[in-house]
């Protein structure tokens, strides 16, 4: 058995099985109807993560067990999404990148990213990375410290390595890319240390940068007129990219959603502050952008929109949607951007009473009004918002989203910043205002509503991604490190296993040889774990690994 | 030039300046503490203590080693090297060593400073001053050294001590509303040099203003990091012993300089104002009022005297030291600083940081040698200045509005 195990893994190794490493972009858009390859993140261009395979269902799930597990041998938060073609498994980490015989765990390749020592002072919200992009036979990834670059899928050697940004400025990289028309498109973090957000796109051959196309516009560009200081606000106005966009290849349209803009001072940026806190069309080749939608303007919040933006057809129509950290679900016509619904998803969402139909602006309250002029309030949901960065699921068929979101509050006073480069650049004092009750739930969520069809609370809040299969399952974790199934008919639990460190990580499902799988990272860490101060979790231990599951006998 | 200008008016400055709140480090530390750790080690430093050390488990007597490893980094903490400047670690120890300010601090982590023994200069062997390199007559920077009275003070100042001077040379701001006292508080709290010359010595300079902020001026090798107009907290300061006299005196056009006795004797005369300094204030508030309604206003600053000097007004009253570098960088002018001295004026001493005590005592020991062995008149008189030696009351108490109308 042991050897058998070697001898595939070297023959992955030396790349002699035939046409393994030919991604095309066909492949790509085919990423969904190929359950033997995840080859995109989100599991599909449009991110819905969800499976057509059902051998794992709500009756056979009782017969899920672990089949192999693999040490990332790091402390640091797990959120990375595996991605997996021909038998051969990539994860990150924020320090390595790895190939992995998919049926065995073993590894192939192991490679390790040195980055400055210092990096990690500019990363607000955990030492992570969320995984790896996949194109014509290379591994494309984001660091730390800000670059780009392409791994040899084989050996896992560096291809080529371009650097987008200096990080010393406060700008990091976290985001897994994605391949649209043949571009390599990122996009960076850094929206609480004065940064001017943006998107690239890069040559996937030999990592020329192609484009960069900011989000929030210089004095004279379209959109300038939203910032109204008449100073150099936008020059630290934020606006940071920091998770995947989807693509639609039919309309041949990335959408990408916009962070926060900076500083949370509100009043010292007035006017909208196009385009943060908003949901970007562009066009892949030029990074040119086709039309907007902005959730939060003149944001005070830290309601960071770069939220996952989940393509489907809803009523005939195609659309994008997103479950905003400002409370509100909102689905838009992605031809266009014209909005079809908004509605609130979490109970407690105090900053606006509603989104306005007509205008598409959102109707805000007195807590907002207050908070842009200085004085304290508490608003919900929070910074973490209603949803944080961990992607929902979107079951097609019932037309439902899974979500792990959050009840939080937070104790809010704008202040004047200071600028320093590669600070924090909060101009807010700020506490959380922790709920009589769960902190966070599962929720089965109606999209054109946001009513719940159900949810399963968690005192401890989930951080983790959300997988919906055709077996009738919801997959997800918590963060003391039980890998869970939900029916998503009821949101009755019915499995779970400890995985012996905490779960804030992306399951995805496969299959091979006829088997399916479901693999999930963990490791505890990353935006709650270090900056919520829950001492709970101070029994779940670091420690990064992956795991495998399938159908015992 | 102008930074002493700026000197005169802060005496008016300080007569509303509001008394201070000295009680603010918890709060300053845990803004800092906010900045820095809190999205690693949680935001009230509670944490579970997995993915990144629970700060409540240091070592209360370890402070070297928070030290270190807060400026090199340690497994999974970053090295924050000179992001943090010394008095920001100084309130970090003490945000961590206080639990976030529910314990006391204790002695022994007050005790184990690294350097228990008295601190004489930062570097040993060495005086680090901070001298303006654009500080008029006063100061200015060489390519190899420099000018001035104040420079040519802590040159000799660090040869009686025995020890090796580096000049620190900053940016004096041409700027109304920049401090020069702030300057000096925050070059010392910042740990950019041992002393500044130069201090204007107001009682109400001494104290008060630890506990503040205030914003570094621009200096040479200043790191990339640090914006401009950086703001540090203040620390207190004390100053040396004064080694000069700042004073205001009647400037002419020549050839003629008549004995005045006091600003009323320049009536007749076209007058011309050096606008928001003390000089043109008591020009405005002592002359005759024929005089004051004929005179002329212009901005302040070293274009004023070239302003006479081309025929725009014939007498005026500036500080000695502003006539002193005029003629200097106009060695033909026809301008003539005439004997009267106005009575108002203020001494100058070295600023240095109130804990260093040794240093303090060295400095002051050391000027009054100089002064009374004629030392600093004849560095005055070398970069041929005139020069005044200070008068009791050596500090002065503040300069109130009575003292503009009535001392003459």
């Amino acid at each position: 058995m042991a050897l058998k195990q070697i001898s595939l893994a070297a023959l992955l190794a030396l790349g002699v099985h035939s046409g393994a490493l030919a991604q095309s972009l066909d492949d790509l858009k085919n990423d969904k109807n190929t359950p033997g390859d995840i080859l995109t993140y989100g599991m599909g261009y449009d991110l819905t993560r969800h499976s057509a395979l059902k051998q794992i269902n709500t009756d056979t799930v009782k017969n899920l067990r672990p089949v192999w597990t693999y040490s990332l041998a790091d402390t640091r938060g797990q959120e990375s999404f595996p991605l997996v073609h021909d038998g051969v498994m990539y994860v990150t980490t924020h320090n390595s990148t790895v190939a992995l015989d998919a049926l065995t765990g073993k590894q192939i390749w192991k490679q390790v990213i040195e980055y400055p020592a210092e990096t990690p002072r500019v990363a607000c919200c955990g030492i992570v990375n969320r995984g790896a992009a996949i194109f014509n036979g290379k591994i494309y990834r984001t660091t730390l410290d800000a670059y780009v670059i392409a791994l040899d899928a084989k050996t896992g050697k560096e291809v080529w390595r371009t650097n987008s940004i200096d990080f010393k400025t406060g700008y990091s990289m976290t985001v897994a890319p994605i391949i649209a028309d043949g571009v390599l498109i990122t996009g960076i973090s850094g929206g609480e240390y004065g940064i001017r957000g943006y998107i690239e796109g890069y040559d996937p051959e030999n990592g020329k940068r192609l484009w960069r196309t900011y989000t929030v516009p210089a004095p004279g560009e379209p959109g300038s007129e939203t910032w109204k200081d008449g100073g150099d606000a936008w020059k630290r106005g934020g606006g940071p990219t920091w998770l995947t966009g989807s693509y639609d290849p039919d309309l041949n349209t990335v959408y990408w959603g916009t962070g926060n803009a900076a500083s949370w001072n509100a009043g010292l940026r007035p006017g909208d502050n196009l385009y943060t806190s908003s949901i970007l069309a562009l066009e892949p080749k030029t990074g040119k952008i086709k039309w907007h939608y902005q959730t939060s303007p003149n944001d005070p919040f830290d309601h960071d929109g770069t939220n996952e933006l989940i393509l489907t057809e809803l009523d005939g129509k195609k659309v994008v949607m997103q479950a905003s950290r400002n409370g509100f679900f909102y689905v838009l016509d992605r031809t266009n951007g014209t909005l079809i619904a908004a509605n609130k998803f979490v109970d407690n969402v105090n900053w606006a009473n509603k989104i306005d139909m007509g205008t598409g602006r959102p109707d805000v309250t007195e807590i907002t009004t207050k908070a842009r002029s200085g004085e304290e309030v508490v608003y919900w949901p929070s910074a973490f918002g209603g949803k944080n960065w961990s992607p929902m699921a979107y079951n097609p068929d019932m037309k439902i989203a899974f979500a792990n979101t959050l009840n939080i509050g937070m104790k809010y006073k704008a202040v004047e910043p200071q600028y320093r480069p590669g600070v924090f650049y909060f101009g807010a004092e700020f506490a959380w205002e922790w709920p009589k009750g769960a902190r966070g739930s599962l929720r089965a969520i109606d999209p054109m509503t946001g009513k719940m069809k159900w949810q399963a609370e968690s005192d401890i809040p989930r951080m983790a991604a959300v997988l919906s299969t055709a077996g009738g399952l919801v997959f997800t974790g918590t963060q003391t490190g039980e890998f869970e199934a939900f029916n998503s008919e009821n949101g009755s639990k019915v499995w779970e296993y400890n995985t012996g460190s905490g779960i804030v990580g992306q399951p995805v499902t496969w299959e091979k040889d006829g088997k399916q799988y479901v693999t999930i990272l963990s490791g505890s860490g990353a935006v709650y774990v270090l900056f919520s101060g829950d001492e709970r979790l101070a029994k779940t231990p670091a420690g990064g690994s992956v795991w495998t599951f399938a159908l015992g006998d | 030039m102008i930074r002493l200008i700026v000197g005169f008016m802060l005496g008016l400055a300080l007569l509303t300046a509001p008394a201070l709140a000295s009680d603010a480090k918890l709060k300053k530390a845990t803004g800092l503490y906010k900045l820095f750790c809190a999205h690693c080690h949680g935001l009230n430093m509670v944490n579970p203590g997995t993915s990144s050390f629970d700060l409540r488990k240091w070592p209360k007597e370890k402070k070297d080693e928070f030290y270190t490893v807060v400026k090199k980094g340690k497994r999974n903490m970053p090295a924050w090297g000179d992001v943090v400047t010394p008095e920001e670690l100084d309130l970090l120890w003490f945000y961590v060593v206080t639990r976030a300010g529910k314990k006391p601090f204790p002695e022994a982590a007050a005790k184990s400073a690294p350097a228990p023994e008295p601190v004489t200069t930062m570097e040993p062997g060495k005086l680090t001053a901070c001298v303006a390199r654009n500080g008029g007559v006063m100061s200015g920077a060489r390519h190899n050294g420099g000018t001035g009275l104040d420079y040519g003070v802590v040159e000799a100042l660090a040869e009686a001590l025995n020890l090796e001077l580096e000049v620190t040379w900053f940016e004096s701001e041409q700027e109304e509303e920049s401090d020069p006292v702030k300057e000096t508080y925050a070059m010392l709290a910042h740990g950019l040099c041992d002393i500044v010359p130069g201090f204007a010595l107001y009682a109400s300079a001494l104290s008060g203003l630890e506990g503040q902020r205030g914003a570094l001026p621009r200096w040479d090798d200043q790191p990339d990091h640090l914006p401009l107009g950086f703001q540090v907290d203040l620390k207190p300061v004390a100053a040396s012993a004064p080694y000069a006299r700042m004073e205001m005196g009647i400037v002419v056009s020549g050839p003629d300089v008549p004995a005045f006795k006091s600003l009323a004797d320049l009536d007749g005369r076209k007058v011309g104002v050096e606008q928001g300094t003390l000089a043109g204030v008591l020009t405005l508030r002592q002359g005759t009022q024929a005089m004051v309604a004929q005179a002329q206003t212009f901005n302040p600053g070293p274009a004023f005297l070239w302003k006479m000097e081309n025929g725009a007004f014939d007498a005026a009253l500036v500080t000695v030291a502003a006539f002193d570098f005029h003629k200097r960088q106009n060695p033909i002018s026809k301008l003539r600083l005439s004997d009267y001295r106005h009575p108002l004026g203020f001494n100058l001493g070295i600023a240095l940081l109130k804990n260093n005590a040794p240093l303090a005592k060295g400095v002051d020991e050391a000027l009054k040698a100089m002064l009374s062995s004629g030392k600093v008149r004849k560095i005055a008189e070398g970069y041929k200045m005139h020069y005044a030696e200070p008068k009791a009351p050596y500090v002065q108490t503040r300069l109130t509005l009575k003292d503009i109308l009535t001392i003459r």
